[in-house]
């Protein structure tokens, strides 16, 4: 960390404001993508993690459900699909290797090509946009999922024109059928609750946004 | 009561699947207290700790014992993901009588902080602010009050709130350096 006596104050005070949890959504998210970036800063976080660590006493037990048979099914969903998938291949190696070659002469549609990339300054998430003609895929390339109770929503801004939605863009990838994407259109993930705005116009923070270039 | 997480915690950053069933059995009532304390709302809390356990399987190779407790490691990804929580919250709501009650005490006047070894030294250094001032650094810290909520809290401007606590930080910076 470079700077005079004084921003490192800032830096100090900033990652206690941060750890201490006083800072409103759109510092704490801007503070989350330095944390990422700036490996000094984090360690000031981690710091201050330390030093309240010894508050943590004044926190009272208190029995938690059994969560875990949800928590594991989320964390470990592609079991069952895997062991389907190697059923199949068992029994189906030959029939697999003829559906091969069937695939291999048909038609492929035109290839998505990237339009888009949506980020923000000191923004952890980040998406990618791709678009192959009828459908627009976003691609979460960066950052978490949204936390339970709250969905990322897409939005497509054309002009001036108001934002319209494109649907929820909390899976890490979503595709939207789209007839037609203007170049310089400009992409947005908005932070909304569950289900998403139900106004019609993003009611949470803009996190991201980015320019189609075609 | 930490160092029986640290292993476990190694085990879980190697994908031991047994390892992390231990773990949600023996650490998960200290972390739901964490969330009931800061959130209040049972069925919130139960969406917060799959959340909280799902990141602690995703970054346990991440923690290193040399900077800290496995439980304080743990119980920051909780604190971390509340006020995310709270922050997202369209309105702070003024329903929080559970969360604001105990800005009454004194630093130090909870049982669990009647603490010893490394974690008295905050304790400390906390005693030597102000009273308000030390009582609005532990309702943020502890509760997850906002700015906004501590300043009616207290009932001094904005501004005050934040000059009282970003000096605050800087003492309490000081103190626990030396």
């Amino acid at each position: 960390m470079s700077g005079t006596g004084a921003e490192m104050d800032d830096d100090h005070i900033l990652a206690g404001e941060y750890v201490l949890g006083v800072l409103d959504l759109s510092e704490r998210l801007s503070v989350q993508g330095r944390i990422k970036g700036d490996q000094a800063f984090a360690r000031l976080v981690e710091i201050w993690e330390i030093h309240f660590a010894g508050l943590n006493g004044a926190y009272v037990e208190v029995k938690a459900p059994n969560l875990l048979p949800k928590i594991e099914a989320r964390l470990f969903p592609q079991e069952r699909k895997s062991r389907r998938w190697f059923g199949w291949m068992a029994g189906g190696l030959v029939a697999a290797g003829l559906l091969g070659a069937v695939l291999l002469t048909l038609p492929s549609p035109q290839p998505a090509t990237p339009v888009a990339t949506l980020a923000a300054e000191a923004q952890a998430l980040q998406f990618a946009a791709a678009y192959d003609g009828q459908n627009l895929t976003l691609t979460r390339t960066a950052g978490e999922a949204p936390a339970a109770g709250q969905d990322y929503e897409l939005w497509l801004i054309v002009g001036s024109d108001a934002p319209v939605s494109l649907g929820l863009a909390s899976a890490v990838e979503t595709t939207r059928a789209l007839p037609g994407l203007p170049a310089g259109a400009v992409l947005a993930v908005s932070l909304e609750p569950t289900g998403g705005s139900t106004t019609g116009a993003p009611t949470g923070p803009v996190l991201v946004t980015g320019a189609v270039s075609l | 009561m930490d160092d029986a997480f640290a292993p476990l915690l190694a085990k879980v950053a190697a994908q031991d699947r047994a390892a992390f069933r231990e773990l949600y059995k023996t650490a998960s009532s200290k972390l739901f207290g964490v969330l009931m304390r800061m959130l209040g709302n049972r069925t919130e809390c139960e969406d917060a700790l799959q959340e909280v356990f799902t990141r602690i399987w995703l970054r346990a190779e991440r923690y290193d014992p040399s900077k800290g407790s496995a439980i304080g490691w743990m119980i920051a990804i909780t604190r971390n993901h509340a006020i995310d929580r709270l922050r997202a919250r369209p309105v702070e709501s003024a329903d929080e009588d559970a969360v604001l009650m105990m800005a009454d005490q004194k630093p130090g006047a909870e049982a669990g902080l009647m603490a010893k070894g490394e974690a008295q030294r905050i304790v400390d250094c906390m005693s030597q602010l102000e009273g308000d001032k030390a009582r609005a650094v532990q309702g943020a810290y502890l509760n997850g009050l906002s700015y906004q909520q501590l300043a009616d809290r207290f009932s001094v401007p904005l501004n005050t709130m934040r000059t009282w606590l970003r000096r605050s930080l800087l003492a309490l910076r000081e103190c626990m350096e030396k």
